[in-house]
């Protein structure tokens, strides 16, 4: 069955652009609509990050053998679904609206207490979830005492990237409050460290407070992360399928947004990007329910490690890799990477973030991620457009909304972001053939070089050939490109320069055209 | 099926189908897949681990079983592998029992008094009794011999206790007060002769002698290591003076000064690290009285001159200063070269750098970014070479 699949996807998606000339007339697709089929009994599934990091770090999970993204339309896009909504790059968000993300209010009501219902006292990081006034359940998020507005920042920041870059989040917001804000719901049971469950009281509230940095005026600084609509149903595997998923179709190695999410984590410097940090929740209407497919967690993005500054080796350097361990044992340690010389500022709201050094060709997240090693230079070129779509302001504005009280921290985080967003299209707009853009105006073929208009390097001297295709045979055959409509319903525009050839489809209906296909 | 696409592939295009557009396509396919729906599975291995890790049950062996904890190593410096239990009476009386492979006991109480004035004052007091039934001894001096290695057995019972003030946020100190009582005798039976069939017992002092000691003194110590656990930054500057009474004959009294300075070199954004750490122990009596041998500083082992034995040379004084330079390798994992150099003397002039015992070697360190949890450290000296297997960090 699994063969057969394979092969429908295949034949659906990988097919026309082999053959270049066989397009749908829903072509090119835009949304590809995987909440059509009821999930009826789909499972809640945990993970174990021990089983995960294993399997990622000693194993090749997936399918590893190179090929094409298989879920993007004709265009070499992404269309909209459950995983991945086109947003900035494609259709521009207001500064206000990047600036909102993904929230739909102003965070937990501190109109009456917060009702703590569950709390976690054990461990690096601790944690409450609360209820506020209006009955929503939120987590409850700190800083670590040495590095105070670093990991809430970075939550916040982030997850507006992550939204407006196109992926499901949920809604993190900045919450300043006093210990008065929490009361213990004498229903609530906690975990406590010796894994027992017992009944959550007030003086575990003050256990937890007690390891978190208070600032001048007794408030705790946090981030409140607003507990996502629907049933959680426990993480998405970066590779293969949901087996109890009907709509998930697609191998997720194969899955273009989660193979560009790379280029975006390494942006960001999100190490912890792996499985453990994304959730799958069961949303919809009661007749038509589907899984819906999170990011989850960043609070070890930019220069935080979320219980403490990022550590020097992340983005670096997988944490196993046993040959570079076996040359430093060999050589006492005289043999290293270039990493472990990067000097980063003292800046304890920011932790460990720079852009000197940053080389987003070789950035790494904690462990192999298998659809970030399937990346090819398609996805990362797509991705790179996403990156490259935020202007100076824009990042500026975003990283306002991680409220850092030193104002140096805060310009020089969004410098960094921007000198990375420029590494990133230097690396892969650059260096590929990034004619781009291209639309019908008035009948006339237009697109444009994106690496000249960004200021990321020249445009290549270049030539269009230009073919009519004969939709019975398929073969092409050249035309004057004055004289394209006239000759067929389907035609191909090779455009040609010294970073090579791309190949654009345009389709003729009902009088109008239509760019329908675009190969690179 | 292989054929299958290229036959697709390599035929002329076809004519766009009429029949299905490509969304229909995809509904197809899903509409395929829910008719082969499979719950999801867990293999063998993730199965274990989820159970581990969903029932806790490392945390649960950490809290023990009805306030029982298990203790894995730390009873004494040559005891080889202990292990025991402690339990906890309340948040803050807590008892334990340790035994060894080579029959070590260690009984111990401790109550921490709560913190008083926003944690700055602290106390703690705690009753013990260890039983050492293998204590290795040499000969008094810094130039013994390893054949001479001889063994007793030492038993101790004390109670007592300390109390102090943080002054600053890195910086300690207090005083301390307790009751010591200490008994030798032939120990158990082991490889090495009885200390008696080596050496005149009478020129052992105090051996026949049951003491009782009142020890009182006073401590102060500055921590600005970033982690105690495993540190990479800062220092540790302590130093501690006590002074032991003898309750019982008046003929054993002396001072002892506890000197420790630890300091951390860090480079490479903290992968490199030179340790460093020299320590110091005084002892000072008056013209009548003695220290028991058995109450002498003593010098190497796994602390201190790795390469040599434990308790390998003792006097009334010491020295010891040891330089690491550890790296990583990988993440849970430091390697460090080491060397170690030490003396013991009965007076404190009596110290020369030519007389120094020097060791060297290597060393793994499985880690945490907080802690050390266990080392192997491989120390060779002019008496071989000698491999420790331990928990926690050297230093």
């Amino acid at each position: 069955m699994k063969q057969a699949l394979a092969l429908t996807i295949l034949i659906t998606f990988i097919v026309p652009s082999a053959l270049a000339q066989t397009f749908r007339a829903d072509d090119p697709v835009w949304v590809d609509n995987d909440a059509a089929i009821d999930v009826k009994h789909v499972a809640k599934h945990k993970l174990n990050d021990q089983y995960d990091f294993m399997i990622h770090a000693f194993g090749k999970p997936g399918d590893r053998v190179p090929k094409r993204a298989m879920n993007i339309n004709t265009l070499g896009e992404v269309p909209d679904s459950s995983w991945f909504q086109n947003r900035h790059a494609l259709r521009r968000m207001s500064v206000e609206e990047l600036v909102r993300g993904p929230n739909s209010g102003n965070g937990p009501s501190m109109e009456s207490p917060w009702t703590v219902i569950g709390a976690k006292t054990e461990g690096i990081t601790p944690g409450f979830r609360i209820r506020d006034g209006r009955g929503d359940v939120y987590f409850i998020k700190f800083d670590p005492p040495q590095n105070p507005e670093m990991a809430t920042a970075a939550e916040v920041i982030s997850t507006k990237f992550f939204y407006a870059l196109g992926y499901n989040v949920p809604e993190n917001y900045l919450a300043f409050f006093t210990r008065e804000q929490l009361v213990a719901d004498r229903k609530a049971v906690m975990t406590d460290g010796t894994g027992r469950e017992r009944r959550l009281e007030e003086a575990d509230l003050d256990v937890i407070l007690k390891r978190v940095h208070r600032s001048q005026d007794g408030k705790y600084r946090a981030v409140a992360s607003r507990q996502v609509y629907g049933i959680p149903l426990g993480p998405f595997q970066y590779f293969g399928t949901r087996p109890d998923d009907p709509n998930d179709i697609f191998p997720h190695e194969h899955r273009r947004e989660l193979r560009g999410l790379r280029v975006f984590a390494a942006w960001l410097n999100h190490d912890d990007s792996r499985a453990i940090n994304s959730l799958d929740v069961l949303a919809g209407e009661p007749d038509l329910r589907h899984v819906r497919h999170y990011l989850i967690d960043f609070g070890s993005t930019l220069g935080s490690g979320s219980v403490s500054a990022q550590k020097p080796r992340a983005g670096w350097e997988y944490m196993w890799e046993p040959g570079n361990a076996l040359k430093r044992i060999a050589t006492l340690g005289l043999w290293d990477k270039n990493w472990i010389q990067v000097k980063y500022p003292d800046l304890p709201s920011i932790g460990r973030f720079e852009s000197e050094w940053f080389d987003p060709k070789s950035w790494k997240p904690e462990y192999p991620n298998p659809a970030f090693v399937n990346a090819t230079d398609e996805d990362t070129y797509w991705a790179a457009k996403i990156v490259m779509a935020f202007t100076n302001e824009e990042i500026r504005a975003i990283v306002k909304t991680g409220q850092l009280s030193d104002p140096i921290a805060e310009t020089y985080l969004a410098d960094t972001l921007i000198a990375r967003r420029d590494k990133i299209g230097r690396q892969w707009l650059a260096t590929m053939n990034s004619f781009d853009h291209f639309r019908i105006v008035e009948g006339e073929l237009e697109f444009e070089h994106l690496a000249s208009r960004l200021d990321l390097g020249p445009e290549p001297a270049y030539q269009t050939e230009w073919f009519a295709i004969d939709s019975v045979s398929g073969t092409r055959r050249p035309v004057r490109r004055e004289d394209f409509q006239r000759e067929a319903a389907l035609f191909l525009v090779e455009l040609t320069s010294s970073a090579g050839t791309i190949k654009v489809h345009i389709r003729e209906r009902d009088g109008d055209l239509q760019i329908v296909g675009v190969d690179r | 099926m292989l054929a299958l696409v290229l036959t697709m592939l390599l035929v002329p295009p076809q004519q766009p189908s009429d029949e299905l557009t490509r969304s229909e396509e995809l509904q197809l396919a899903r509409e395929e897949k829910a008719q082969h729906l499979e719950a999801p599975k867990r293999s063998f291995m993730e199965k274990g681990l989820y159970e581990v890790k969903e029932r806790k049950l490392v945390e649960r062996f950490q809290a023990g079983f009805h306030g029982f904890h298990p203790l894995i190593g730390g009873i004494a410096k040559g005891s080889g592998f202990g292990f025991g239990t402690s339990y906890e009476i309340s948040d803050r009386l807590k008892a334990s029992a340790q035994v060894s492979m080579k029959g070590y006991q260690k009984y111990e109480v401790v109550f921490a008094t709560p913190r008083f004035l926003t944690d700055r004052l602290f106390a703690e007091v705690r009753t013990t009794y260890r039983s050492n039934p293998e204590e290795a001894f040499y000969g008094l001096g810094n130039d013994t011999r390893e054949e001479t290695r001889t063994h007793y057995g030492l038993k101790d019972r004390s109670v007592g206790g300390h109390a102090g003030i943080r002054l600053a946020k890195n910086v300690k100190a207090g005083f301390h007060a307790g009751l010591v009582d200490v008994t030798v005798d032939q120990g158990r039976r082991s490889r090495s002769p009885f200390i008696g069939e080596m050496f005149e017992l009478a020129s052992l002092p105090a051996f026949d002698t049951q003491l009782t000691y009142l020890r009182t003194g006073v401590f102060f110590d500055v921590d600005t290591r970033d982690e105690p656990g495993n540190p990479r930054d800062g220092g540790r500057y302590a130093a501690k003076w006590s002074s032991f009474r003898d309750q019982n004959l008046g003929l054993y009294n002396f001072g002892q000064l506890d000197a420790e300075v630890q300091h951390y070199i860090p480079f490479f954004n903290q992968r490199r690290v030179i340790a460093l750490r020299a320590k110091a122990t005084v002892t000072r009596t008056n013209d009548d009285q003695t220290i028991p041998f058995y109450m002498l500083p003593t010098l190497g082992g796994s602390e201190d001159l790795r390469g040599f034995a434990d308790f390998r040379f003792r006097d009334k004084n010491l020295v010891i200063v040891n330089a690491e330079y550890r790296w990583e390798a990988f993440s849970a994992l430091d390697v460090a070269l080491f060397a170690d150099a030490g003396q013991v003397a009965s007076k404190v002039s009596d110290f020369r750098i030519r007389d120094m015992h020097t060791a060297a070697g290597f060393g793994f360190r499985f880690n945490t970014a907080k802690k050390v949890f266990y080392r192997v450290d491989v120390g060779f000296s002019r008496e071989g070479a000698r491999v420790y297997l331990k928990f926690g960090n050297v230093f």
